[in-house]
């Protein structure tokens, strides 16, 4: 039976979430790494409200923590990876720092951007981390990071990720086209929540068969259950290998589920557009618990060292609340600089300057035709 | 050392120019690797590039875009050019949503430095999906800069400016100035962005000329001057920035400003220009504001139509005249 988001609920509870064959270090990472991305955004759901200070629009990504998380262990620093505007998780699988990401939200000088982005268009560059809200428009640009990629003959990959709502958008099939026309080292990873806000997919699409579609581009694909991290791992382990090795693009269908409203902190139950066994279904299988569970019994975690990572990361979220509120917000903005370029220093080092244009006004115009 | 070169053929010098002194120049367009190459501005690049760096690309122009953006990211220098402009407008959200405010969300710390050619037809029928200049809906955009070459003189230089920058910029060609020559200086130099420049010195008017106007405009003063009429002729080559200064400081002298805009009236860059002179200099001009555009309508196909729709030196000349004469101007089509 090939998984889709009808059929997922009779699975019940998932029985195959399987930690043998990996390192406990490995294991214990993606277990640390959901579990930071989790309390992260617990915390700036709890925060949001009662502060008012985080004046943006945030996508919370609760539910979503695997692929993410899979990813931070598995990515090169000098990879590019751009994502959607439910952006918190992959912020962090390119390793961008927690402090710029609060004041950023924030709105502070201090942010990834100075402010100037918010939440869901947040990027670091240093970091190759990029996002924004306009879903498949970033999709296309991270194919243009993997045509450089080639053609500098570089082993580094372009990764790409986005919802299945983004597939709704025509840009996401000349990507694919192109993609897999020119053997590009880009991984699509897509996390199918099934909704885009509160749109099914089947509402939108003909059918729930996305792999199937790019297949035809001559992208390779495959379906994962979303919240079984240590497949997801595996997953994206293999094709980004692949990749490095010149074998062309591919996409990860992670199906997955978001606990959260659409954005914001605000219940968005009254549209009635998810019933409550399909919630309950995700939480029953939360990615966190279901490998902790196997983690506690293979006694890789105890509950000691469970208390430690908790302690860890609640310190590390209390110590970047505090930087991001003492940060000072923007004094000032030059709209010039802000928008435009002043310096052209290639410009500078190639080009003369040289002025006298003779131009001979009496000459015909181009006499076009007969196309 | 400077020869004649037609406006085709000083873009292709250019380029030519960009891809030898830059590993990261490529160009990406549909059939650039062909002989005919884009009206002969990539002919003969990929013998001496290669397909790697001259590259047909599929008929995906927002992709296309993209691609030039994520590839300007990760370190290359892309150059991309459009047949039509009007195909360019499937590549709206990559340069409105994404190329125009990458440095501004980044807080200046991420560039995007692409080049995008896009080719305005004009003549021979080219109707409404094949001749529009919309170079003033790229200019409302903050982040990018717009240039619309006139000489071929401008073309290259303007070319190889936005090709070594770091903003990302729109060059829109006049397809009717394809075959006109100028004198070009070998070596690769640069015309910066938001200077104009004088062609014509007088003292009576100031007719700022944009693009496919240049010429039109250059003619007109010609024919005034046997009248008596000393027409300033000022070509801002670049609309952002727009080099409002040198504008003003002509107008500060005639006294007079006619605008000749090779796009829509209503809510165009000759607008802007009118604004800003007045702005800038209060109620000093003796005779009102004038715009020579096309009309705000659709380019029609028949020759007869087209003959009606572009003005000519004689539009100019006879709006020139009422300015000057103080005599309103009856015109028809405006």
């Amino acid at each position: 039976m090939e998984l889709n988001h009808r059929n997922i609920i009779s699975i019940g509870q998932y029985q195959d979430l399987e930690i043998a064959g990996h390192s406990e270090e490995i294991l214990l990472a993606l277990y640390g790494q959901m579990l930071r991305l989790r309390r992260t955004e617990e915390a700036l759901h709890r925060e949001y409200h009662p502060a008012d200070q985080m004046r943006c629009p945030i996508h919370f990504c609760i539910g979503q923590e695997a692929v993410p998380a899979a990813l931070s262990l598995l990515v090169r620093g000098d990879d590019y990876l751009f994502s959607h505007h439910r952006s918190h998780g992959y912020y962090f699988a390119k390793g961008a720092p927690m402090r710029e990401l609060f004041a950023e939200i924030y709105g502070k000088e201090t942010g990834a951007n100075g402010g100037k982005a918010g939440s869901q268009d947040i990027s670091h560059s240093d970091s190759h981390f990029y996002s924004g809200a306009i879903l498949a428009g970033a999709v296309s640009i991270a194919v243009g990071a993997a045509f450089a990629f080639k053609h500098q003959r570089t082993q580094q990959v372009s990764i790409s990720g986005f919802g299945e709502g983004a597939t709704d958008e025509g840009a996401i099939w000349e990507a694919m086209n192109y993609a897999g026309k020119q053997k590009l080292p880009i991984l699509f990873v897509i996390e199918n929540n099934r909704y885009a806000t509160f749109s099914d997919q089947l509402k939108r699409q003909a059918s729930d068969n996305i792999c199937e579609r790019v297949r035809t581009f001559g992208v390779r694909a495959t379906r994962v259950f979303g919240n079984d991290v240590v497949k997801v791992y595996s997953t994206l382990h293999a094709e980004l290998e692949a990749q490095r090795k010149g074998q062309g693009p591919s996409l990860v269908e992670a199906y997955t589920y978001r606990w959260n409203s659409h954005v914001g902190p605000e219940d968005d139950s009254i549209n009635n557009y998810r019933p409550p066994d399909e919630i309950a279904f995700w939480k029953d299988n939360c990615p966190i618990k279901l490998i902790e569970e196997k983690l506690l019994d293979a006694g890789y975690l105890t509950d000691e060292l469970k208390r430690r990572i908790e302690t860890d990361i609640a310190a590390e979220i209390t110590e970047n609340f505090r930087f991001a509120q003492e940060s000072p917000f923007p004094a000032d903005i030059n709209w010039q600089d802000a928008n435009w370029a002043s310096a052209s220093p290639l410009a500078d080092a190639l080009l003369s300057e040289t002025e006298g244009d003779v131009f001979d006004h009496t000459q015909a115009e181009a006499r076009l035709g007969p196309y | 050392m400077a020869r004649l070169l037609s406006y085709a053929n000083a873009i292709l010098e250019a380029t030519d120019q960009a891809m030898a002194l830059c590993q990261e120049v490529v160009v990406l367009g549909q059939l650039v690797d062909t002989r005919a190459g884009i009206f002969g501005t990539t002919t003969g690049l990929v013998d001496k590039y290669g397909v790697d760096r001259v590259q047909d690309f599929p008929v995906s122009e927002n992709l296309m875009t993209a691609t030039a953006m994520g590839a300007a990211l990760a370190g290359l220098r892309p150059l991309i050019a459009h047949q039509r402009l009007d195909f360019m407008i499937y590549s709206l959200d990559a340069i409105v949503n994404w190329l125009a405010l990458w440095r501004f969300k980044s807080n200046g710390k991420s560039a995007m430095p692409v080049t995008i050619r896009a080719i305005v037809g004009k003549g021979w029928g080219q109707g409404p999906q094949h001749s529009k200049s919309l170079h003033t809906w790229f200019a409302h955009l903050p982040g990018l800069r717009v240039a619309i070459p006139a000489t071929a003189y401008d073309a290259k230089g303007l070319l190889l400016e936005s090709i070594f920058g770091e903003s990302p910029t729109i060059i829109i060609e006049g397809r009717a100035l394809y075959s006109m020559t100028d004198l070009v200086p070998e070596e690769p130099y640069r015309i910066r962005f938001g200077r104009a420049v004088v062609r014509r010195k007088g003292s009576d008017i100031t007719i700022v000329a944009l693009g496919m106007m240049v010429p039109l405009a250059l003619r007109a003063a010609a024919i005034l001057e046997g009248e008596g009429i000393d027409a300033e002729v000022v070509d801002p080559r670049t609309i952002s920035p727009l080099d409002r200064k040198s504008i003003c400081d002509s107008v500060s002298k005639t006294r007079r400003l006619l605008v000749a805009d090779p796009a829509w009236r209503s809510f165009g860059t000759s607008a802007e220009i009118i604004a800003s002179v007045t702005e800038a200099t209060g109620n000093s001009l003796v005779a009102k504001p004038v715009r020579v555009n096309l009309p705000d309508s659709h380019t029609p196909m028949s020759a007869a139509l087209e003959r009606k729709y572009y003005p000519d030196e004689i539009t100019i000349a006879n709006s020139v005249r009422s300015m000057m004469s103080g005599k309103e101007l009856v015109v028809e089509n405006r």
